[in-house]
């Protein structure tokens, strides 16, 4: 009967690209924020070293809605030599750090309410590789990551004080 | 042979780009689906800032906030109408109030319809804690329009042209603020002159 077979090869040609385009939708959806975190280390650049914005303008194109009143500093951190240090000078108003991983995940956050002196946390793989004098141990879930420091600075004098006060904060391999 | 493999090919491939298109449809349009609306027509999402749960969330906020604040640092709401529903028009003058509000510092900030800062040097973007001072009746006040005028406090829309959204931030909130967003006394955007639409 060759309209059987024109049916059975219709349903194996429907069953082959529903499963196709499950696993298509499935592998997009669990790859994407990788993809687009990846796309964000790209551009914040370097490696162990704090991108420093300037002061966010009309120029500012790289993450939408960015906020003209913060002082944005980024470091994309790899822990595949051993474990990072990361250190922020205090500052007299809001001020905050946040940790991603590799799939975009914010793993650790710390504000002045808690450290009002600053930070400083080393960043480790593993629990174990923490040098023995790190103070603040933080694991992360991947071996890249992005931190990000906010400072208050809504006018340019602020924003002038949050450049010399970010002027030595720390991203770099940890002393062993 | 190469009837078959053109037959398989093509369901594969026909799959994948409906798979992908619809994952790719699902993180950009989604994040609508959880956004919730308060007083004033300011609306806020429900997963921003929030810990990803499943891939889908996870994909959904890399989409629409990466490198975002958790809830507990910022909560987010946006606004993109007028008190009569209208979109938010460059050629219109507004004044924008408002009392307290429930956090340790705040923030509005004008963004273009492509969700940037808009293209103009005014350096008039946005209105924050530090700078909004109330008036006699513990208001702060500010105009949102192309030209500054005689304002006091001033926002630029200056080629922000028509369907401009206000973002509010809300630094360290109040828990009461995070967990009942519908508690906060939402600052109130006010149109004071729009030109008569063209018909």
């Amino acid at each position: 009967m060759p309209g059987a077979s024109v049916v059975n090869a219709t349903a194996r040609f429907a069953l082959a690209a529903v499963a196709a385009a499950v696993l298509a939708h499935l592998a997009f959806i669990s790859l994407a924020p990788s993809m687009m975190m990846a796309a964000a280390m790209e551009r914040i650049g370097g490696a162990n070293a704090w991108a420093h914005a300037p002061r966010v303008t009309e120029a500012a194109r790289t993450i939408v809605r960015p906020s003209p009143d913060l002082a944005y500093s980024a470091c994309v951190f790899d822990l595949s030599h051993g474990p990072v240090r990361i250190a922020a000078a205090r500052w007299d108003a809001y001020m905050s750090l946040s940790l991603y991983d590799a799939q975009s995940d914010n793993f650790f956050v710390v504000s002045d309410m808690e450290a009002p002196d600053g930070f400083d946390v080393t960043v480790v793989r593993r629990a174990r590789d923490a040098p023995d004098d790190a103070v603040n141990v933080v694991v992360s879930p991947s071996a890249k990551g992005v931190a990000l420091v906010r400072r208050l600075a809504p006018t340019p004098d602020r924003f002038a004080a949050a450049e010399r006060a970010r002027a030595d904060d720390i991203c770099a391999p940890a002393q062993r | 042979m190469a009837r078959r493999i053109l037959f398989w090919g093509a369901a594969v491939l026909i799959g994948a780009l409906i798979g992908a298109g619809s994952a790719w449809w699902t993180i950009n349009r989604a994040g609508g689906w959880f956004d919730q609306s308060y007083g004033g027509g300011w609306r806020g999402n429900a997963l921003a800032g929030s810990q990803a749960a499943d891939p889908y969330t996870r994909a959904i906020v890399a989409r629409s906030g990466l490198l975002a604040l958790s809830a507990r640092e910022t909560i987010y709401f946006t606004l993109a109408q007028d008190a009569e529903g209208r979109p938010l028009d460059e050629a219109c003058v507004y004044e924008l109030s408002g009392g307290a509000l429930p956090a340790r510092w705040w923030s509005v900030t004008l963004y273009a319809p492509d969700k940037y800062l808009p293209q103009n040097n005014d350096r008039a973007f946005s209105i924050d804690a530090t700078r909004a001072q109330p008036g006699a009746d513990g208001r702060w006040r500010a105009r949102i329009s192309a030209g500054r005028g005689d304002a006091a406090n001033w926002i630029s829309s200056r080629a922000a042209h028509r369907g401009y959204s206000l973002t509010l931030r809300l630094y360290q909130p109040r828990q009461e603020a995070r967990e009942h967003p519908d508690t906060i006394a939402f600052p109130e955007l006010t149109a004071l002159s729009c030109p008569e639409p063209v018909s």
